[in-house]
């Protein structure tokens, strides 16, 4: 056991986790924050994605011990007052899922992503969450979710809002 | 209320009520129960495919701090009922039963078969757990294909079965098959593979059981495509009245045939539960779910073909192997379903069909989204085998064949009728849509500059619910059931025993209601997950739409009429002059006599006691109607680097008739979803096991899933539907995309490679095995 003090969605929060328990699992056990999902626990999937000090890491093949000190942001960090987010929003209006496990994951990739690319066009997009396996959708909707967030965030010349999400 | 209050949900894409939750990380999945006093439980799995157990040690893993029980396979026979696999009794399973036991007991029949279960304080020290049992093996000679299975010196997998035949599926000839081949200008005689590939939903198995020794009853989390047949199997195998299970689901992370009812594991976790009069949890890892819970296909076909010199397909004569794995279940009873399947939309004179299906020392065979969807495979493959033989077209040679809509419909050469079927508008309009003659000038100009361009395309149907039939409902999945309830605050409440699983019920159902009820979509609630107070229902088989959508749609009419029988009275007027619009109940032609649903509700709720119409509830029936058939035709366009062996599908078209389309955006949804698996089936999926029975794709390193660069837009085109019932026109949609994918484009990449004389006859098209095929090609197979 090793105590560890991490920022969690803006929270600063304490812990005791085993040396040998991923992030992944301190956030859903002890934190209980379940809307980080674990669909491979070998770093291939991405349903576990969160966002630790501004990148998009998997949270099945990171430590909690690791994270001692980082920022976390996870999906449930992107609409703390149950209103969506603006990428959450165009995901809603896309259809973007069905079934919704691997959906918190593409939802950090992407938030991650915008918030570096915020002009990316379709294939960039596709590349992007290329490390993301959804087995429902085939993708096309969510591809069309991402392209929305991005747009409007254009139009209202409102980038900042992605950026804050990711802070 | 938003501006379409007015309009009709139904046929719109409408936004997801499951959305808001999913998104935001709020959805409810099996593993983020959590129980006071919960053990977490983990398998101790055979590293062998086939041997004997010849003793287990748990006694060190007994004496691990934190372990709290270790079980083994006979511990489990002992405190559980002996039977079959509780899907094969459901369905009548009248074949031989081999052992089935919830672990393995005298030996292990594949890689993966659990042998002991470790319950402890967290899934870490259950693992450590099971490093410390120890099992002694005896090798036994592997049974890992089909030929060897048909051998009668092949170990049998099962002592009572004697062999390693699960099931003979006896010959049956449709219409006068010596007599059509023997007029047949020629017979086509070829071999057909469908390989190994698997379900893989994003969230695998897992269970939360928690058993209460004072009440008696057991409490399952379950993610299940329905909690009435987990219930069911739990009651039988834990030896337990029905009513003592409740099975609970939340969301559920995809399941695509692998969820139904409970799996060994889940049973053993329940026995686990009950043993230690503690919830346990099991949740199922990556490596466990490719390795046992189930994998699919893995069939072989000899075909011989009866055909004109002009084209027509007179006849088909299939011999099927099916290889089931161990522990057959899904795999011996989907024959009967390939059989009636195979003639698809077209009018074959005749058809003969027979089948073995054998087990072997590999993970079970599983329903897997279109379970019998190697006829679609089989038959398109070969339309456009012989196309190739004649010089034709391959929707030229479809369209020949294809039957057309006439009064009385065809009957397939099996027995059901094509009623309503829009085969051949989906192939003219494909036709269309792709331009044909335009792709063939570029596919010459790409191959004069060294590029392989092909086109595919592969028609099919599917019984989403299938035509009426003549005798009734046959079972219990032929008739849907709902309870429908206005609330005393003024909601319509749907119960249904549907358990979506990424179908969006939640939407779809509330979309139908509310138009068919008057209600704004807001005010309808669909509640699902929960044995105890929604009807017997199974989400499977791409029945929801027609049979859900259906009870929906008749039950809120009826309780329409319930609840203005009893404003009647509130308004003195006559029930035949009040209308429901946007949640307002009103006398037609006197817009300011309108009282709310919620008014007549609260009402209802507060009159006299005894007063039978005050109960604002009903318990609906549907049988389906006329149903009718799905079905469409698919195109794709690849483009296949010679020297690489890679294959981008560069476009893909799709153009279906699903009936009336309930919500736009989700039909699609379903049909891109099965096209991507259909695609991954073809350029990546494989369940691959060593000669020796070793599993070789228990990683998602190893077996390869479609990535968002791997899948092309897939473009829809929704034919207008032949209306055969008076209110439900909707059909299942759930299956198509996977059944006609893999053919649709295992068509292409045969057109592409045309140039060096490649014929395809099997399914799995990696990129070395399409350099072997041209390789081959050349050297003139």
């Amino acid at each position: 056991m090793a105590d560890i003090t991490l920022k969690v969605n803006g929270a600063t929060r304490t812990g005791s986790p085993e040396a040998r328990k991923t992030l992944a699992d301190f956030l859903r056990d002890d934190l209980n924050l379940t809307g980080t999902h674990v669909g491979c626990e070998h770093g291939v999937c991405g349903a576990c994605t969160v966002i630790v000090d501004g990148r998009a890491v998997r949270s099945c093949l990171m430590l909690a011990v690791q994270a001692a000190g980082s920022e976390v942001t996870t999906v449930e960090g992107l609409a703390p007052d149950g209103a969506l987010g603006p990428l959450q929003q165009a995901m809603w209006d896309s259809h973007s899922f069905q079934c919704g496990f691997c959906t918190p994951g593409f939802v950090m990739q992407a938030t991650a992503f915008l918030s570096d690319h915020p002009d990316a066009g379709e294939q960039q997009i596709r590349e992007a969450l290329s490390g993301n396996i959804c087995r429902c959708t085939g993708y096309q909707s969510i591809i069309d979710g991402v392209l929305l967030a991005a747009q409007r965030n254009r139009t209202l010349g409102n980038r900042e809002t992605l950026s804050e999400e990711r802070r | 209320m938003t501006a379409i209050a007015a309009e009709r949900y139904t046929g719109a894409s409408i936004k997801r009520s499951e959305d808001p939750r999913i998104l935001t990380g709020a959805g409810r999945y099996v593993d983020d129960i959590k129980l006071p006093g919960m053990l977490h439980a983990a398998f101790v799995r055979s590293p062998m495919a086939h041997a004997r157990v010849l003793s287990v040690d748990v006694s060190a893993a007994r004496a691990l701090p934190g372990v709290v029980a270790v079980l083994t396979g006979a511990e489990l026979e002992a405190m559980t009922v002996p039977g079959p696999d509780a899907l094969m009794a459901l369905v009548g399973w009248a074949g031989p039963t081999p052992e089935f036991t919830l672990l393995a007991t005298d030996k292990v029949r594949l890689v993966g078969d659990p042998v002991a279960v470790v319950v402890a304080e967290s899934r870490y020290l259950a693992e450590d757990g099971c490093e410390l049992v120890e099992v002694e093996y005896d090798d036994l000679p592997p049974v890992v294909d089909a030929a060897f299975a048909l051998d009668p010196g092949s170990p049998p997998l099962f002592a009572n079965l004697g062999d390693n035949i699960a099931r003979v599926h006896s010959r049956h000839e449709f219409g006068d098959v010596s007599a059509t081949f023997a007029r047949a200008d020629r017979v086509t005689d070829l071999h057909i593979d469908v390989h190994r590939h698997q379900n893989v939903p994003m969230e695998g198995r897992g269970c939360v059981a928690s058993y209460d020794a004072d009440s008696g009853v057991m409490t399952m989390h379950a993610a299940t495509q329905s909690v009435h047949v987990t219930r069911i199997a739990v009651a039988m195998r834990l030896g337990m009245e029905q009513d003592k299970v409740r099975v609970l689901a939340g969301d559920i992370g995809g399941s695509f045939g692998l969820k139904i009812g409970a799996s060994r594991e889940e049973l053993a976790v329940a026995a686990a539960s009950r043993a230690v009069g503690r919830p346990v949890k099991w949740i199922e890892d990556r490596g466990e779910n490719l390795t046992a819970s189930g994998q699919a296909r893995e069939e072989s076909f000899d075909v011989r073909a009866a055909v004109s010199n002009d084209g027509d397909l007179l006849g088909l004569d299939v011999k099927m192997i099916v290889d089931t794995g161990s522990y057959p279940g899904m795999g011996a009873m989907v024959p009967d379903i390939m059989e009636a399947m195979l003639p698809g939309p077209y009018k074959l004179a005749a058809m003969g069909f027979e089948s073995t299906a054998v087990t072997t020392n590999k993970a079970c065979y599983v329903a897997y989204r279109g379970p019998w969807a190697s006829e679609t495979f089989v038959r398109e493959r070969v339309l456009d085998l012989i196309a190739k033989d004649l010089g034709l077209d391959p929707v030229e040679i479809r369209l020949r064949n294809v039957a057309l809509r006439t009064d009385p419909p065809t009957m397939m050469i099996t027995g059901r009728p094509l009623v309503g079927v829009t085969a051949k508008e989906s192939l003219e309009r494909i036709a269309h849509l792709v331009d044909l003659p335009a792709f063939r000038r570029r596919q010459a100009e790409a191959r004069a500059q060294g590029r392989y361009l092909g086109i595919g395309v592969a028609t099919f149907i599917e019984a989403a619910p299938g035509p009426r039939s003549p005798e009734g409902p046959r079972g219990p999945l032929d008739l849907e059931s709902m309870r429908l309830q206005l609330t005393e605050d003024g909601i319509v409440v749907l119960f249904t025993g549907q358990m979506p699983h990424g179908q969006s019920h939640q939407t779809t159902l509330a979309q139908i209601a509310a138009d068919e009820f008057g209600v704004p979509f807001e005010q309808v609630r669909v509640v699902v997950g929960d044995s105890a107070v929604v009807p017997f229902g199974l989400t499977g088989g791409s029945r929801s739409a027609t049979m859900t959508g259906g009870v929906a749609l008749h039950g809120a009419r009826q309780l329409k009429a319930k609840v203005l029988d009893f404003a009647a009275d509130l308004m003195e007027v006559s029930a035949q002059d009040l209308l429901i619009t946007d949640g307002n109940v009103w006398v037609r032609g006197d817009p300011a006599s309108a009282i709310s649903v919620t008014e007549v509700a609260q009402r209802a709720a507060s009159g006299p006691s005894g007063d039978g119409a005050a109960e604002l509830e009903v318990e609906a029936t549907y049988d389906g109607g006329e149903g009718g058939w799905s079905g469409g035709t698919h195109c794709a366009i690849v483009d296949v680097d010679a020297e690489t062996g890679i294959v981008k599908v560069e476009r893909y078209v799709a153009v279906e008739d699903c009936g009336a389309l309930i919500n736009p955006a989700v039909v699609e949804g379903q049909i891109r979803g099965g096209v991507a698996q259909g695609i991954g089936a073809v350029l990546l999926e494989r369940s691959a096991y060593g000669e020796d029975g070793t599993f070789q794709s228990a990683t998602f390193m190893d077996y390869l899933m479609p990535t968002a660069c791997d899948v092309p837009r897939i473009e829809i085109e929704h034919l207008e539907t032949v209306p055969l019932d008076a209110d439900v026109n909707f059909r299942g949609v759930g299956e198509g995309g996977m059944i006609v994918a893999p053919p649709t484009v295992v068509n292409a990449i045969e057109d592409a490679l045309s140039p060096f004389g490649v014929r395809i006859y099997e399914q799995h098209l990696p990129p070395a095995r399409i350099l072997e095929l041209i390789a081959e090609g050349d050297s003139g197979r």
